[in-house]
Parts: C-alpha cells; structure tokens; sequence
C-alpha cells in the first residue's frame, strides 16, 4: 500500500471508531446532532450522485423523499408492519417508482429536466395532500416508531451512511462508475465511444432514488410524523444542493462537508428559518461563482487532498 | 353555458400565464438558461407595488409604470453581475446560481413583508362585465388584452428591430454575431431586463387579480415553465398559446374534479405534452 493509501485508511479508521464510540463520549446533544449529519450527508450523497457524476441536475429528489417517509408511515400506520420491515420497503418502492419516472423525465434536458423533476414531486404532493388512506393534508403519526431506542437509531443511521459512501466508492471504481465519469466529463463523447447513456444515467436515478427513500425512512423514524407539504417540499432539494455544490461536486468527500457545514449553520441560525434560508442560497450563489468546485474541488486542486481512492489520473508519460 | 364560462375564464386567465411564461422563453431563448428567479422576480415586482409604491401615495397606473422600469433594471444588473458570470461553464452553474437567487429572494420577502396574503386594492377587482349572457371578472379581461398586447410587442421588438435582430443573430449563433461586433454579454443583459420588465408587468396583473405570499414566485416559475414547454421552447407564440392550454386544463379540473384538482390538472396536462409531443405546441428550438 502507497503512503497516501495508508494515510486514507487511517483518517477513515478514526472517523469511523468516533462514530461507533459515540455513546461512550457523547450524550443525547451528540447522537441527535450526528443522526441529524448522517440523515443529511446521505441525501447529499445521493444528490452528487445524479448532479456531480450522471449530468442529472434534479430540483424533484423531494419526491424519493416523500415516497421513502410514506412508506414507512402507510407500512407501519396502515399494514401493521413493523418499523424496521416498513423501512427496509421504502427504498424498494422509491427504486421501483423510478424507473417509469426517470423514462419520462429523461425526455427533458438540463434545466427543463430539473423542473420538469420537481413537478412531477408537486403531483406527488397534492395527490397525497388529497389521499385520506395517507391522512391527507394533516399527515400521519408513526406510532410504532415512538417505541424505536434512539441508540439503535443511531447506529441504523451511522451504518448506513458508511454503506451509502462505501456504495458510491465502489460504484465509482467499477465499471459504471467509469462511464457516469465518462458522461459527466463529455456526454456525447461518451455514447460515441459505446457507453449506453440512457441507461447509465438511469441506474444512477434509481439508486438515488432508493438512498434518498432510505435515508428519508431513517428521518421519519426519528421525527416520527410526516406530513405532505413537508414531506415533498423544495427545501430538500435546496438542501441537497446547496451541500454538494459547497462541498464539491462531482467528488465523495464533498457531500460530507457539505453536510456538517449545512448541520452546523441550521445549528447557529435554526431549522428552515428565513435567515437561514438566505444564507444557503447566497453561499451557494457565491461558491459556484469563485470556487465552482467546492471545499473539495478546491483541496484537491490546491492541496492534491483526497480522502477516497476515486480519482483516475492519465498514466504519467516517461 | 357554464362549460363555455369556464372555458372563456381559462383563455382570459391563459393570456395572464401566458404572459408569465414569455419571460422564461425570452431568457432560455437567447442564453439557453432556465431562470429558475423568474417567479420570484413577478412577486417581488407585485410586492413592490402593494407594499412600497401604493402605501407611499402613489396612483396604482403611474405605480405600475415605476414597476416596469424597476425590474428591467434588477433583471439587467442581476444578468451582468450574477447570473452571467455562470455562462458557458455547463447545465449546473446558471441552475444553481439561479436557484440559489430565488431562495434568497423569497425569504428576503418573507423577512421584509411578512407570511401574509397581498393584494392590491382596487375598485376593478370586484368589477364584472357582461357579454352575451356571461359575466366575466374585468380584471381578468385586462389581464388577457395587457398579456396579448406585450406578445404582440416582443414580436415587433424582436422581427423588426435592430436590437431583435442582434438579439435573434446572438441566440443562433453567439460567436458569429461576435464578429459582427455584437457583444453577447450586453445581449445577454438586454434579453434578461426585458424578461424581468414582462415579469413586472405579470407582477402588475398578479396583484390586481389575486393574492400573493413571498412563496408565489415558485408557483409563478412551474407556471412559467409548463407554459414554456407546452408551447415548444423557443416561440414565443406557442408559450402564449401553452398559457392558454394550461389555464383552460386547470379551470376544466377545478369544475370536474373540484377546486382542489385545478393544479393537479394543470400539471398532469403537461405531463401528457410530454409524453406524447414533447417537442410542444410550436417548437422552434430543440430542447
């Protein structure tokens, strides 16, 4: 192993052990605090997934977020399952709902198909909104999730954004990860040289999709209510790119800066606040203007800092 | 009869939409740019009427003449300083530069003016005209004469005149007309002002025909965007036209499935435009 793999594997090994550690270090403030980066870092993640890799700029992601919640709740509420055979359900759902969706909308380029996404979360939401199996406008308790010990919580989300990153890494180094790279880099370049765009970019919407409904499940877990002008609202894309584009797009560290640095502002100025607000839009403004790239973009570039083993170099010429 | 009511609303009501669409059009016309601000700058240009101009003693005409020129100004500045310095590097730079504006301008509002519901007060808002047996709103008449009377002047502004045709010459080709000593920034900035100066006016006519909240600019923008995309990308013709469409799909599902469905329509309408001519009504450009 090289000195820079070595390093890798040692900073990951400690943030991983702080993690797991937490309850020996950490009170009630802590774990709610890290449930909270966990939540937000994967729907980051999956958000840089279509944005920063497949060329999908999608202001709809609300939609998986709405569709993972709901499911969880209607599973629990409704059909008598249990929290967690409801939670594992809900990325299969959001997985299965993509596909007619992503077929649809991939109809749309660039802008048009990130509006186009968010209107289709609209129809979504006022269908729901009108739906009283699923409460209607009002929305619903998920009772059963009151019972849920929040240590476990804690772990199912740890793990789970640990097995998020660990998808997206070993996706980026396989071979479909070759050709999202490809597709970001040089769209048509890329479906001249064999890569089925189509469904590459496809692929990468219902994986998204799934970890968004996950990751989603997970919050409605905690919360545990969900109501349907919440639960579908822009604010989670807002949220979503305003981490990946201040972390850094189009790299894996990015999303999970851009996650504590989203955590720590609703911290300082409160949740979905007006200040707050104007806050994340006037950096991301800002960041795509001077630093496109983000915090990441700029250590790589600046620094040659990487945390994942993602980056392809051309061979160094002799 | 009520169906024909219903269907004299929605074209009244179209000529407003379509309205709020051509600026959309005209932006992603010349730069190829969704502005996704677009609705937020329509609501601001209405807050400013109702919530400075009107209270300050102004008359509500000479009110919407100060609007107008307002706006050209913040959707030039807004193209030169901001948005402009997002070109040519992508999809994503202008998407999130101008998402990211349109945050920023709700809650600017929603802090400055408060969650409350708006509306210019005004004797033309409960007055009503008769025409063979059907009463229709009088503002929604003006509504429609000032939306087809601004499509009838793009139309002018851009086939007939020199700044149209350097417009027309920088949306084909913007290195050509580069040579041609068109500078495609100051287009650029041209084309965003005279998008934000058609959402003062829709600002204007939205205030006079409904209530408002800081949050309306996102419902102006899905608007602006069906309407885009209904009529094809590119004509502005069509966008008016697309208008038409989507309030007349809106006002049908309100009458059928109840005033709770009217969006749900609207939106599944063009959905359906998609799936099955998703070039739209007039198409001049590819998408």
């Amino acid at each position: 192993m090289t000195a820079a793999g070595k390093r890798r594997v040692a900073i990951a090994a400690v943030l991983v052990l702080a993690l797991v550690s937490c309850p020996a270090w950490g009170g009630s403030g802590a774990r709610t605090l890290l449930i909270l980066f966990a939540y937000n870092a994967a729907l980051a993640q999956m958000w840089n997934l279509l944005a920063g890799y497949a060329g999908l700029v999608s202001f709809g992601q609300q939609l998986f977020v709405g569709v993972g919640g709901y499911t969880l709740a209607i599973g629990c509420e409704r059909f008598g399952l249990g929290v967690w055979p409801a939670f594992a359900l809900a990325p299969v759902v959001a997985a299965i709902l993509a596909v007619p969706i992503g077929a649809l909308t991939f109809r749309l380029k660039g802008g048009y198909f990130a509006v186009g996404s968010w209107i289709v979360a609209e129809v979504f939401r006022l269908l729901f909104g009108a739906w009283s199996f699923a409460g209607n406008a009002t929305g619903m308790f998920i009772r059963p999730a009151r019972s849920v010990d929040p240590w476990l919580l804690y772990y199912v989300a740890i793990g789970l954004l640990i097995g998020m990153v660990a998808l997206v890494v070993a996706t980026l180094r396989a071979r479909p990860g070759l050709a999202l790279m490809a597709i970001r880099d040089a769209e048509d370049a890329a479906a001249s040289l064999g890569v089925h765009v189509w469904r590459v970019k496809l692929f990468a919407f219902v994986v998204a999709a799934a970890g968004t409904a996950l990751a989603s499940a997970l919050l409605t877990v905690q919360t545990p209510f969900i109501q349907p002008n919440a639960a579908f609202s822009i604010q989670w894309s807002v949220a979503a790119s305003f981490m990946v584009v201040v972390g850094g797009l189009g790299t894996v560290e990015g999303p999970l800066l851009g996650a504590a640095i989203y955590v720590v502002l609703q911290e300082l100025l409160g949740a979905n606040g007006a200040v707050h607000l104007i806050v994340l839009g006037a950096i991301s403004v800002i960041v795509m203007l001077v630093a496109p790239r983000g915090l990441a973009g700029l250590a790589r570039d600046r620094l040659g800092w990487t945390l994942f083993p993602v980056v392809r170099r051309p061979p160094a010429r002799r | 009869m009520q169906l024909v009511e219903t269907l004299l609303n929605g074209l009244l009501v179209g000529g407003l939409y379509g309205l709020i669409g051509l600026g959309l059009s005209i932006n992603f016309g010349t730069m190829r740019v969704v502005h996704l601000a677009h609705g937020d700058l329509i609501v601001l240009g209405a807050y400013f009427l109702v919530t400075v101009l009107v209270p300050a003693g102004i008359p509500p005409l000479l009110a919407a003449a100060i609007v107008v020129p307002a706006l050209f100004a913040l959707g030039w500045a807004l193209q030169r300083f901001v948005v402009g310095r997002s070109l040519g590097r992508g999809v994503l730079p202008p998407l999130i530069v101008t998402f990211g504006i349109s945050t920023v301008l709700q809650n600017v509002l929603l802090l400055g003016a408060t969650a409350d519901a708006r509306t210019l007060q005004s004797p033309l808002a409960s007055a009503g005209i008769t025409l063979g047996g059907l009463t229709v709103p009088t503002v929604r008449l003006l509504d429609f004469a000032v939306g087809l009377a601004c499509l009838g002047l793009l139309l002018l502004l851009l086939g007939r005149t020199a700044l149209g045709r350097a417009l027309r010459a920088t949306s084909d080709d913007s290195e050509t007309a580069r040579l041609m000593a068109i500078d495609p920034r100051t287009m650029y900035a041209a084309a965003a002002g005279i998008a934000a100066a058609t959402g003062g006016v829709a600002g204007v006519l939205l205030a006079a025909t409904s209530t408002f909240y800081p949050t309306t600019g996102s419902e102006m923008l899905l608007v602006a965007f069906e309407v885009v995309v209904v009529g094809g990308l590119g004509s502005l013709t069509g966008t008016f036209l697309g208008g038409i469409l989507l309030a007349m799909a809106q006002l049908l599902g309100a009458r059928f499935f109840g005033p709770s469905y009217a969006l749900v329509t609207g939106h599944l309408v063009v959905l359906g435009v998609l799936l099955f001519r998703p070039q739209g009504l007039l198409p001049r450009i590819a998408p």
